[in-house]
C-alpha cells in the first residue's frame, strides 16, 4: 500500500521545524504523499483520495498532536507516528532553539525517517502469544451513574493505574481495564513496546491513543516483552471491545513475579480504586 | 484524600506529582482540562495555573505531561520513586 504522511506545519517551535524536514525527506525517499496540514483543515476534499489509498504515517512536533488531532478527525487510519519532542529527549541532545534548523536537527530529522523507513520495509513482528487464555465469564460490576465498570472475578491483578496481569507459566499477559478502556473512549492508536525490552514493574509498556489521552501503559509487572498483540496494532477497536480478551496488549516473561505480586491488587480491591476513581471524576 | 494510600503506602508520603515550568508553561489549561483528578487549579494573577492538590494525582501517572505542547511539566524519576514507596512499606512491614 502507498504512503502519506502528515506532519505538524512547523512553523512554531523547533521540534516542528524538524517534523517538517521529516516529512519532505521521508516523502523524497519513499515517493509518499505530502499532506498539509493548513490545507487538510481548510479543504479535507483535497486529500480525500490520498487518505483513502494510503496508509497514513503522522509526524507531531510537540504535545499538542496538532496533526494527530486533525487525523483524528478524520477518522484516517494511522498506521505509524512519530512524536518529535520525544525523539529529542530520547537522542540525549538538545536541540537548537531556532526554527531554522541546524546541524543537530538536520541529523535527528534524518535518523527518525531512516528508521521510518526502515520499519516500514520491515514491520516489528507480534511473536506468537506464548499464554493461552480463556476469556473471563464472570465479573464484579462498579457501577457510577449510567456507567458499568466490569472486573473478572478471578486470574486477574492489577495496579493502580488500571492496567491488568494475566500470570500462566512464567509469563503474563497485560492489558487496560474497562473502566480504563471507558474513559479513554475509542482507542486509535496502540504503541507497542519493542520486542524483548526489559521492563521494570511500574516502567513503560508502550502507550494507547485516543481523541481524548495519551495513556502511557504502565507495566504491573517486570520481565522482558516476549509478545504484543498483532491485531490490536491493526485494528485497536478491540480494546474497547474485548479489554480483558482479544483486545489484550502484551505479554511479559516475568523476573521477578512474587515480588511484583505484592505491589499489586487483586479484583475486589481494584474495584474500590474505580469506586473511588469514578467518584472523584 | 490524605487518608488514601498507594500499594498500602499513605498517598501523602509519596512526592509523586507534576511540577510546571513557568518559563515555559503558556497557560494554555490543556493539562487541567485533561486531569480529572483536579490536581491542577485555576487563579488569578501572574501564575494562572497551579498544582493546588498533589496528593490527588496518579502515582506513576504522566498522562497530562503528554499534553503539553510546551513541555513545561515534569515528574519525578520513577525509579526512585519506586524505592522510595518499597522502603516505606517495609518500615509499615506491609505484606
Amino acid at each position: 500500500m502507498k504512503h502519506a504522511i502528515l506532519s505538524c506545519t512547523g512553523l512554531d517551535k523547533p521540534e516542528g521545524s524538524v517534523a517538517r524536514e521529516v516529512t519532505i525527506r521521508f516523502a523524497d525517499a519513499t515517493g509518499s504523499e505530502i499532506i498539509c496540514p493548513v490545507l487538510l483543515n481548510r479543504a479535507p476534499a483535497r486529500y480525500k483520495k490520498a487518505l483513502s489509498e494510503s496508509s497514513l504515517i503522522v509526524v507531531d512536533g510537540c504535545s499538542t498532536r496538532c496533526a494527530t488531532k486533525l487525523a483524528t478527525q478524520l477518522e484516517a487510519k494511522v498506521e505509524r507516528k512519530v512524536l518529535v519532542s520525544d525523539a529529542v529527549k530520547a537522542s540525549g541532545q538538545p536541540l537548537e532553539s531556532t526554527l531554522s534548523l541546524g546541524p543537530g536537527g538536520l541529523t535527528l530529522a534524518q535518523t527518525i525517517v531512516d528508521e521510518l523507513v526502515r520499519n516500514l520495509n520491515a514491520p516489528a513482528v507480534a511473536a506468537e502469544p506464548v499464554a493461552d487464555f480463556e476469556t473471563p465469564t464472570e465479573y464484579l460490576v462498579v457501577t457510577h451513574d449510567k456507567f458499568e465498570f466490569r472486573i473478572p472475578v478471578v486470574d486477574y491483578m492489577f495496579n493502580e493505574n488500571d492496567v491488568w496481569a494475566r500470570v500462566l507459566d512464567g509469563v503474563a499477559r497485560v492489558g487496560i481495564s474497562d473502566y480504563m478502556q471507558q474513559k479513554l473512549t475509542d482507542v486509535s492508536y496502540f504503541d507497542s513496546p519493542k520486542m524483548d525490552a526489559i521492563v521494570e514493574q511500574f516502567g513503560e509498556l508502550g502507550s494507547l491513543e485516543s481523541a481524548k489521552a495519551v495513556f502511557e501503559i504502565i507495566a504491573p509487572v517486570s520481565g522482558t516483552v516476549v509478545a504484543f498483540n498483532g491485531a490490536v496494532v491493526d485494528n485497536p477497536a478491540l480494546i474497547n471491545e474485548d479489554p480483558y480478551g482479544a483486545g489484550w496488549l502484551v505479554e511479559v516473561k516475568l523476573s521477578d513475579w512474587p515480588q511484583d505480586h505484592e505491589l499489586l491488587l487483586n479484583p475486589a480491591a481494584y474495584a474500590e480504586i474505580v469506586k473511588r476513581k469514578a467518584a472523584e471524576e | 484524600m490524605a487518608e488514601t494510600t498507594f500499594t498500602g503506602v499513605p498517598r501523602d508520603q509519596i512526592p509523586w506529582f507534576p511540577t510546571i515550568d513557568y518559563d515555559k508553561c503558556t497557560f494554555c489549561m490543556e493539562c487541567d482540562t485533561f486531569c480529572p483528578h483536579r490536581v491542577f487549579e485555576r487563579r488569578e494573577g501572574a501564575r494562572k495555573l497551579v498544582v493546588a492538590n498533589p496528593t490527588n494525582c496518579v502515582v506513576f501517572c504522566r498522562a497530562c505531561s503528554k499534553t503539553c505542547g510546551p513541555d513545561a511539566i515534569s515528574f519525578p524519576s520513577k525509579p526512585e520513586t519506586i524505592a522510595r514507596i518499597k522502603q516505606i512499606r517495609e518500615g509499615l512491614a506491609i505484606k
